[in-house]
């Protein structure tokens, strides 16, 4: 898992970079033009892994693993309550769940 | 943001593309590969090309405020150990605004200005956050309707319509820069 947090930090790392060179010349891998702005292809499809299958422990077991600070997007359906670390979003950016009975794409 | 995965009969599952627009993230669904904006829920590219994802209310807090206010709330477990933002220079940066340069509004508001920002139709505005704290709760007319701004006790801010559905109405709280280069004649509030 250390690995896997070494290499998407690095890809996060070239990505920031490559941005700036971007800025620059603009030698971008243009995809497209949508609505006047172009897409840019900087990674390959699951390069940043998305949690398909989400686990979920109580609040009380939560604070363990979370500080009070830590800053979460919250959403209640259906009277059932998640939250979810913003921190932990920033490594895989969508979590694929269901809540409420409803399927639901947290996104960041 | 948190969206319904459900398009016509369709559940879908999305992954990350690995592509960029407008300094944002594009999702893609494994169905049909289709290529979706996460801040709009608008496909952009593939089969389902021009449909929306529904957009679900939901607050950005802190964790012991939401625990506070939902104290039966589950959590999503973590699979290593995460103890900041690996983002925290990029946030802490002021000069430092997405990947791509873009085109947003310099001079109305500082770049990293927190903004919750309201779409009806054609018309947006952006309200900041700190106009918000300041207030405790706004009545802002857009698209004809009369939206109610408020903080609410989980730590966020949420809208509701001011008629007889009083239904929760999505909020998108961005950063000035994202905001205003998605939607660059929006009002602001601040």
């Amino acid at each position: 898992m250390r690995i896997m947090l070494r290499v998407t930090l690095a890809l996060l790392m070239s990505m920031v970079m490559l941005g700036a060179a971007l800025a620059e010349d603009r030698k971008a891998d243009v995809f497209g033009e949508f609505e006047g702005a172009p897409m840019y292809t900087v990674l390959e499809p699951g390069d940043i892994p998305a949690i398909e299958d989400p686990q979920f422990v109580s609040g009380d077991d939560a604070d363990a693993q979370m500080l009070p600070e830590e800053p979460v997007i919250g959403i209640v359906l259906n009277g059932q309550a998640r939250a979810y670390s913003m921190w932990q979003l920033d490594h895989h950016e969508i979590v694929d769940d269901v809540l409420g009975g409803i399927p639901i794409a947290v996104n960041w | 943001m948190v969206h319904d995965r459900r398009v016509d009969d369709k559940t879908l599952t999305f992954i990350v593309s690995g592509k960029l627009w407008r300094n944002s993230m594009i999702m893609q669904d494994r169905e049909t590969g289709t290529l979706w904006s996460h801040v709009t829920g608008e496909a952009l590219h593939g089969e389902l090309t021009g449909r929306h994802l529904k957009i679900l209310p939901s607050t950005q807090s802190s964790w012991i405020k939401w625990k506070s206010k939902h104290p039966e709330t589950l959590v999503l477990a973590k699979d290593e150990e995460i103890s900041a933002s690996h983002y925290a220079n990029y946030f802490d940066d002021p000069d430092r605004t997405g990947i791509f340069r873009s085109v947003w509004l310099k001079d109305r508001l500082p770049g990293k200005e927190l903004v919750h920002g309201l779409q009806m139709g054609d018309e947006s505005l952006a309200v900041t956050d700190a106009r918000l704290r300041r207030a405790g709760s706004l009545d802002l007319e857009l698209g004809g309707k009369v939206i109610h701004l408020e903080v609410s006790s989980d730590g966020g801010a949420r809208a509701f319509l001011k008629d007889d559905t009083a239904a929760e109405w999505p909020l998108r709280t961005a950063y000035w820069f994202a905001w205003s280069s998605f939607f660059p004649l929006t009002e602001v509030l601040d």
